[in-house]
């Protein structure tokens, strides 16, 4: 009986234990939240004035008005169109440029130099170079997010070829599969997670490299909303629409590739693609 | 063609002159001559289906006029000097800030939970604003100047270096913490003797990715709102309507950053890494050395 009392008293401060430190954390969560927009409405307030840094409220008023007028979904949807089939190309061609990297020596070394240098080369550069090649269009942000996602790919790929499973290679060959077979149906299907790996890496840079050549060169899209309100001179109209753009991205990133990895990926079984 | 039949080819080859030239050619150093005689054809390609895009030889000319500062035809000089020198300063003031706010932050909040979660969601946002928001702002509130470029670099370079170094933090084992506190050891001895040991490595990297983020943040903050600078003169190559111009600084900056990252940073990463296991090491720093922009 004591006992018994024992381990539940025991059991119930743990409980409680947990809980405080449970609510200690969302407390100081909710104060950094409560924090920043009150420094921030501070600064607009008091220090920098509304006109160059507008308070929060005013933002978000702005952002209102942005979704209900229908801008926001136009240019959004304009660019984020742009993104993936930007990834589309990248995977296209990062794939096989990876594979000969997986498999064969002297293509390792030869793509060592260009996917380590595009992969620390500024972000200006892309948009420059999308600029250049196809001036103000559509192809300049599909093109910097092919190339800036591509070295990413890649690499991811090479190592994945290099962790095939040479076993089910050999096996297919004993049972006279065709190469096209093996390709199609061993070696793809263990390429892909990487490649879709390699994505989801170089999301971050990649929604955001597209959004400066839209700043740069683009008649359409959030970047070129963003630059519209910098020559208007409007600090309300920039931080919110990137504000809009990044809160976005941030649930496309969460939410939309791992659940779109879980469900390509599915044959793998849960545990192997939650470790992807 | 895998590793062994490429090996098996080159040594069956007789050791006469084509023999000998195939073999340069499929070695390590080879292969990646030819990956940079390829860049430069295709880039000589695209020079030729694109009109409006300037080949190798015009830029590479330009690059040389401009450096040594010869003539441009008419009364425009090669300017280069100058500009990159006003750029490195603002750029290394910039970097600095960053690095000691950077740091400073990191430490708080890899050693206090209570920072940890008070600081962690705005450090989110900071992490995911591009590099030309905050030139856009700083253009808007400091005016054309020396300001916004130095701002915009220690506000898009300090968030990495804080991340970097917080993680840092979090990697010492609970248990030495748990030790010195037993010992009742000095704050300030421990900062020396466990904390700053543990991240040396971990700031390091993390200056690795502010000095490339950094650049990029200069390089924008100054092409829309400085009236000097080398972000300044591509601007004013671009407005000139000069492609090989604008294309020439850009191929300036790559050098500048991949020298950089080659000759200075890299080393001194895998010096303040050395500790730790030669081979997770090199991974580490292939890994490492993709993530920029």
């Amino acid at each position: 009986m004591t006992h018994m009392d024992l381990a539940e008293r025991q059991a119930r401060q743990v409980e409680w234990i947990v809980l405080i430190k449970r609510g200690q954390h969302f407390g100081a969560i909710l104060l950094g939240w409560v924090s920043f927009i009150g420094i921030w409405f501070l600064l607009s307030r008091f220090v920098v004035g509304p006109i160059l840094l507008p308070d929060p409220i005013t933002i978000g008023i702005k952002m209102g008005d942005i979704i209900s007028s229908g801008a926001f979904v136009r240019h959004f949807s304009s660019s984020i169109l742009k993104v993936f089939t930007g990834f589309g190309i990248a995977v296209l061609i990062g794939t096989p440029i990876g594979y000969f990297m997986g498999r064969t020596r002297y293509w390792k070394a030869f793509f060592h130099d260009p996917v380590m240098v595009a992969g620390s080369v500024p972000g200006i550069t892309y948009a420059v170079m999308a600029l250049v090649i196809f001036g103000i269009s559509l192809e300049g942000p599909i093109l910097a997010v092919a190339l800036i996602s591509m070295p990413y790919v890649a690499i991811n790929v090479a190592e994945g070829i290099e962790g095939v499973d040479r076993k089910l290679i050999e096996m297919s060959r004993v049972y006279r599969r065709t190469e096209r077979h093996i390709l199609r149906h061993v070696l793809i299907p263990s390429i892909m997670p990487f490649a879709f790996a390699g994505v989801r890496l170089s999301f971050a840079l990649a929604w955001k490299v597209e959004q400066l050549t839209e700043v740069f060169g683009s008649s359409g899209g959030v970047g070129f909303m963003i630059r519209k309100e910098f020559q208007d001179f409007s600090v309300t109209g920039v931080l919110a629409w990137v504000l809009l753009f990044i809160g976005f991205m941030l649930l496309i990133e969460r939410f939309v590739l791992v659940e779109l990895e879980r469900y390509l990926f599915r044959w793998r079984g849960p545990q192997e693609s939650e470790l992807a | 063609m895998n590793k062994s039949s490429a090996l098996g080819r080159n040594l069956a080859l007789p050791p006469n002159g084509v023999g000998r030239l195939q073999k340069l050619f499929s070695s390590n150093w080879g292969a990646r001559l030819s990956a940079y005689i390829a860049f430069l054809i295709i880039w000589q390609l695209v020079a030729l289906i694109v009109p409006r895009a300037p080949g190798p030889v015009p830029v590479f000319t330009f690059i040389w006029i401009e450096i040594s500062g010869g003539s441009h035809g008419g009364v425009l000089r090669g300017q280069f000097l100058q500009h990159f020198i006003v750029t490195l300063q603002r750029f290394s003031l910039g970097l600095v800030m960053a690095v000691v706010s950077g740091a400073l932050l990191g430490i708080l909040i890899g050693s206090l939970p209570f920072f940890r979660a008070l600081l962690n969601d705005t450090l989110l946002v900071f992490l995911a604003l591009p590099a030309i928001i905050w030139a856009f702002l700083t253009t808007m509130w400091f005016g054309i100047g020396p300001r916004a470029p130095i701002v915009t670099t220690l506000l898009t370079a300090a968030p990495f270096v804080a991340v970097n170094v917080a993680q840092g933090v979090r990697a010492i084992t609970p248990d030495l913490h748990r030790m010195s506190a037993a010992f009742g050891v000095p704050l300030s001895k421990r900062l020396r003797h466990l904390i700053l040991p543990a991240v040396t490595g971990y700031l390091f990297a993390g200056i690795r990715f502010a000095i490339i983020i950094g650049w990029n943040g200069v390089l924008l903050s100054e092409w829309f709102g400085a009236a000097e600078g080398v972000g300044w003169r591509t601007r004013f190559w671009y407005d000139a309507n000069r492609y090989r111009g604008f294309v020439g600084w850009v191929v300036i900056f790559i050098i500048f950053i991949v020298l950089l990252d080659r000759l200075a940073l890299t080393p001194i990463q895998q010096y303040a890494f050395r500790w730790r296991d030669a081979q997770a090491q090199s991974s580490e720093t292939t890994k490492s050395s993709m993530a920029s922009s």
